[in-house]
């Protein structure tokens, strides 16, 4: 059994945390953390060797296909591509971070505690390899079930209106999908008179632009909420400030990460014309840069330190729909390596947030202050994970935003300079309260005598400081492994732009009965 | 069709204005002098006892209920002792299957008790 | 075995299960009054297991009855109906079960209750498998009159009183409606047989078309009394709610799987000529009570009522596959009512389990951090709600697919939408319950400490909650069988019209 030359390793890590999961909710309270670390650390050790193994120009690999409901055509289908890779990579490395970061923070039913988060994982890993529609919509509902526990029992004071919001706004947009999913199923079954869920059967459909643009509309709500795009933000802020540290990690390392690789890996191949219709992009485009600098406002008056990187967020992942929606090679590789870089930078700040929420329960501003003089070594991590959120050049926020910049700025070079102020915005919302946090006066005496960073917390924050300096100086073997899967997608997308199904005389497809009905209404 | 509807109609119809016009004269005619005794429910030349909405036992009902299902019993098997020899083995075993039914019941009915009086 | 329905002997064969059930739910009675010692006791452990029994026996003459097929007379020997008749059973037993612990509790434990339950159950079959309108009305009537008194089983509240009088009336005037319907349709078309009717109005009817669409009307607006069917539906929450609990499951189970099973073979199949101006009606039936039914559930502070909403709700979504009216349709329902008294069961049966004494306690704040003191119950009632929810993972999901399929496949997509859109409504209140009973805190550590879930009521919870995760990791043969046994229902109308627009 070639084990990272077939579809095991991706069976692996999807369902290897789940069993964990379930250890983890029988096993004793205190070992429930103890096992849950050891599920992580073998995860992360599984898959890391996909970086060298993983084949740039082999495209889609590990692949597996086989019949689940056959009557139905609906399969266990997996895969792996460079755009997928690098959100596994990230997924399996913050796990056990995250396991690590709750070690003292989750302090009551831990053995659900871990099984959730375990639990979690099974779900996004599922999310980002599934080839089949019907089990990608499986795995991206279900993971809403452990998130949902996660903010709403172990979260702050408003846990149960954040999760409600969460779950709602995420299940509204990914019921929609649903109907569209179920649309393309019938569309497929109907030219083809096979029934199947296969990703790769719906890439070929012909579609009318009006179709297209309709089912677009259904997938890309899904995915607007879940990056979150501009005005579908607003679950946002509450789910991170009431999540408990590990959930706020997980929600703004992955889970956001879906939406974007939403986009990518289904709306815009099954739909390109649609997708890249001018003013579908404007559109888009326009909401990532408003996204950019109405976030950045709004974060810079944030009082709550959870809340204010909270806001960042939504800045970030409006540089990455401005990657995405530019199309071209530099937009999305951009726009993957932000996604990284910011799996990598928002969860070192949440981190050390949760650290900070462990000495002082307080995520306010005010609270602190002077903190370099007390903390010296959790003072310098803020404020390197301050200037990697920033984009400070050597750090991998940096590139990212940069290639994207330069994609967006080939095609809407007016709303690339706008949204070139956000990083200045960035500067912006993040210096002040780094400066009110780490450098001002040690007024309060709480803050004198909490202690510096144990251990187990530089062995969370050290390996995040390494990779965000590696990509930020050194991006190339992340470029390269995602180079070809990037530009096969734009060479598919652009190939299927131009093919639009003529608009065909609706009612005369139908049976009389049906056009009957229609006529009457 | 409905055609061969039209004498239940006209039947309908006669009946109905039989029943109007007898009620609506009497109605319109008669004389109409009430007295406290005479708007007295009538109880079979007694005088009334106490109002119309009295709880009664429940063996009143069950006895009613055991007289109905006899009651029911007698119309199905009279007709069928009439047509006997016409319906056969097939009849006789339907009948039989029903009055076992009701054998069942009222085996039932006599252990709950609802035979005796007390 | 053949039957062609010549002599009354092949009416024995083809009612086999029906006089199982029949027999046996007699000899209960006159076991139950027989082992008493006074006429005031409880009834013996035993009766419930017998009662059981019955049921058990008539499922094994219903897989008898898999190899029988019968063509021409007043019972219909099809896959439909043997499907229908386990679900009805599986609804049975798992009433049944729930309802051991629960009469002792409240003192009623009485072997009537099982023998009754029996003969309902005997009427739901017959109801599911009448092939004549008459045959129906009396199979419905049995088992009107059956839950009828169950529902005001408990004498000494007098809230199950009021139930089972608004439930009585409401029913014997549904009833009306639809013996009149059944009256006007056999003035119309001068039969009551349901193929026959098929046959006649498919040729045209041509005398009277007024007189047929006025007892089709009827007929329509029976039924949605008896499957609740807003607006036809205000008996319900109260009925439901006044109701032992194990009728309560049982009603929204059973009775409602059986006046849907009648529905379907009544309309699709036999007015199947008539679809076009009936499925209007069913269509604005369906989405009012899919919308209707989840806005007021969202109000319901009590977790009985809300299921009794939920139910409601659920009969919206069934009514999509019967708007469909076609095959995959007609299999979806089939699958739907399988998933729907599993989870349904399994909800009313944790509602039981969640009580002291004999005092239910159903309101929400009951059931506040439940989660944590009774993890396996409350994981249970998770499962139930988040299948009831259609949330993947679960059987619920895979059955609200099924029937987004068929009305797709119908042509029906804004009615999926609305579905969609429904579900989305529902999530608000199944995930309330989700959220009191992990995200509150319990008043205190001991709130929910020795709650007295009965070990049947325990197995029955058990059964539920892994078939509804079964059904959706394996739902291939359950869903082989629902298309297998709906194959015949539409041969007929698919030669005459081309009926079924599905693939």
């Amino acid at each position: 059994m070639d084990f990272y030359g077939s579809h095991w390793v991706l069976t692996f890590l999807i369902f290897f945390p789940l069993a964990g999961a379930v250890v983890a909710a029988l096993v004793p309270e205190r070992l429930a953390r103890s096992v849950a670390l050891g599920v992580g650390v073998i995860e992360l050790l599984v898959a890391l060797p996909l970086f060298w193994t993983f084949d740039p120009a082999a495209g889609m690999q590990n692949r597996i296909d086989v019949p689940w409901m056959a009557d139905w055509g609906i399969g266990y289908r997996l895969g792996l591509d460079g755009i997928s890779l690098f959100m596994v990579l990230l997924t399996a490395f913050l796990l056990p971070l995250t396991v690590l970061g709750s070690w003292s923070y989750i302090r009551d039913r831990q053995r659900a505690f871990y099984a959730m988060l375990l639990g979690l994982t099974t779900g996004v890993v599922g999310v980002f390899v599934a080839l089949d529609m019907f089990l990608f919509y499986v795995f991206w509902e279900i993971m809403l079930i452990p998130m949902y526990f996660l903010v709403g029992v172990w979260g702050g004071k408003e846990r149960i209106y954040a999760a409600v919001k969460f779950f709602l706004y995420t299940a509204f947009g990914s019921l929609l999908m649903l109907v569209a999913i179920l649309y393309l199923y019938f569309k497929a079954q109907g030219l083809t008179g096979e029934a199947t869920f296969a990703y790769e059967a719906f890439l070929a459909l012909p579609l009318t632009f009006t179709e297209q643009a309709l089912l677009f509309a259904g997938f890309a709500l899904a995915f607007a909420i879940k990056v979150p795009i501009f005005p579908f933000h607003t679950w946002l802020p509450h789910a991170h400030v009431q999540a408990p540290t590990a959930g706020s990690v997980v929600l703004a390392g992955v889970l956001l990460k879906m939406g974007t690789y939403g986009f990518l890996r289904f709306a815009l191949p099954l739909f390109p014309a649609a997708a890249l219709n001018e003013t579908t992009v404007l559109i888009f485009m326009s909401l990532a840069v408003i996204g950019i600098v109405y976030t950045a406002m709004v974060a810079a008056v944030q009082p709550n330190a959870k809340r204010l990187v909270a806001y960042t967020s939504v800045a970030h992942l409006g540089f990455a729909i401005l990657g995405i929606f530019a199309f071209n090679l530099q937009g999305i590789q951009g726009a993957l390596l932000l996604m990284i870089a910011h799996g990598l930078s928002t969860p070192m700040l949440f981190f050390l947030l949760g650290m900070m929420y462990e000495r002082r329960h307080t995520y306010e501003i005010a609270d602190y202050g002077g903190l370099a003089a007390s903390v010296p070594i959790l003072s310098a991590m803020l404020v390197f994970a301050a200037l990697a959120t920033i984009g400070l050049p050597g750090t991998s926020g940096f590139v990212s935003e940069f290639l994207v910049l330069l994609g967006a700025f080939q095609t809407h070079p007016y709303l690339a300079l706008i949204a070139a102020t956000g990083v200045i915005f960035a500067a912006y919302y993040m210096l002040p309260p780094l400066q009110r946090i780490v450098f001002n006066a040690l007024d309060r005496k709480e803050n004198r005598v909490i202690p510096d960073l144990n251990r187990r917390e530089l062995t969370i924050l050290v390996p995040l400081v390494a990779l965000i300096i590696w990509i930020g100086v050194y991006p190339r073997p992340v470029l390269d492994r995602m180079e070809p899967a990037v530009s096969q997608l734009i060479h598919q997308v652009e190939g299927g732009r131009m093919v639009v199904a003529p608009p065909t005389d609706h009612a005369a497809e139908r049976p009389p009965v049906a056009a009957a009905d229609e006529e009457r209404r | 069709m409905i055609e061969s509807y039209l004498p239940i109609l006209i039947l309908l119809a006669i009946s109905v204005v039989n029943a109007v016009v007898i009620l609506g004269l009497t109605y319109l005619v008669s004389p109409y002098r009430p007295t406290s005794v005479k708007s007295a429910p009538y109880e079979s030349g007694m005088p009334g006892l106490g109002g119309t909405r009295d709880r009664f036992s429940v063996k009143f009902y069950v006895v009613a209920i055991l007289f109905i299902v006899f009651d029911v019993e007698t119309v199905f098997l009279v007709p069928w002792a009439v047509a006997m020899r016409d319906l056969g083995w097939e009849g006789f075993a339907a009948a039989m299957i029903f009055i076992f039914i009701l054998t069942v019941g009222l085996i039932y009915e006599w252990k709950k008790g609802a035979l005796e009086w007390d | 075995m053949e039957l062609d329905f010549q002599t009354s002997v092949d009416y024995f064969w083809a009612l086999l299960p029906e006089i199982v059930l029949s027999l046996w739910a007699m000899g209960v009675l006159l076991a139950d009054v027989f082992q008493k010692g006074s006429r005031s006791e409880a009834s013996r452990p035993a009766i419930a297991w017998l009662a059981l029994a019955g049921i058990a026996a008539a499922a094994v003459a219903n897989v008898w009855l898999m190899t029988v097929t019968g063509t021409g007379g007043m019972i219909a020997v099809d896959g439909f109906r043997i499907f229908a008749n386990f679900i009805l059973l599986l609804a049975a037993a798992l009433a049944i079960l729930v309802s051991m612990g629960y009469l002792d509790r409240h003192a009623m434990n009485r072997g009537e209750f099982y023998v009754l339950l029996m003969f309902a159950v005997v009427g739901m079959m017959i109801l599911a498998s009448a092939q004549d309108l008459i045959l129906l009305f009396v199979g419905l009537e049995l088992m009107s009159v059956a839950i009828y008194v169950l529902v005001g089983f408990n004498r000494r509240d007098p809230r199950s009183g009021e139930a089972a009088l608004k439930y009585f009336l409401l029913g014997a005037f549904a009833s009306a409606f639809l013996l009149y319907g059944i009256a006007l349709v056999f003035g119309a078309t001068g039969t009551t047989d349901l193929a026959l009717l098929a046959e006649t109005i498919g040729t045209g009817v041509q005398d009277a078309p007024l007189l047929l669409m006025m007892g089709v009307g009827l007929l329509a607006v029976g039924f949605a009394f008896k499957v609740a069917a807003m607006p036809f539906h205000v008996w319900t929450p109260d009925a439901y709610d006044g109701a032992p609990t194990p009728i309560t499951a049982l009603m929204a189970t059973g009775v409602k799987a059986a006046a849907f099973a009648a529905l379907l073979r009544v309309f699709a199949v036999s007015f199947g000529g008539l679809h076009e101006t009936w499925v209007v009606a069913f269509w604005w039936l369906a989405a009012l009570t899919m919308i209707g039914a989840n806005l007021v559930a969202l109000t319901q502070g009590s977790v009985k009522r809300m299921l009794a909403y939920s139910s409601i709700a659920h009969a919206g979504y069934v009514l999509v596959a019967v708007v469909a009216a076609n095959a995959v349709g007609a299999a979806a329902f089939l699958f739907y009512l399988l998933v729907y008294t599993l989870m349904t069961a399994g909800a009313f049966g944790i509602v039981i389990a969640n009580a002291r004494g004999d005092r239910e306690r159903v309101s929400l704040e009951d059931y506040a951090g439940l989660g944590w003191q009774q993890p396996v119950m409350a994981a249970a009632f998770a499962i139930f709600l988040l299948s009831l929810a259609g949330f993947p993972l679960t059987g619920g999901f895979i059955g609200k697919l099924y029937i987004l399929r068929a009305a797709l496949a119908a042509d029906q997509v804004p009615l999926a939408v609305i579905l969609v859109m429904a579900s989305l409504i529902s999530y608000f209140y199944y995930l309330r319950v989700v959220i009191v009973m992990y995200m509150r805190p319990a008043p205190a550590a001991d709130t929910h400490a020795g709650l007295t879930a009965s070990r049947p009521l325990q197995v029955a919870v058990g059964v539920a909650a892994i078939g509804v995760i079964l059904l959706f990791f394996a739902p291939a043969m359950v869903l082989d069988a629902a298309q297998g046994s709906v194959a015949g229902l539409f041969i007929a109308q698919e030669a005459l019209f081309g009926l079924s627009r599905g693939p």
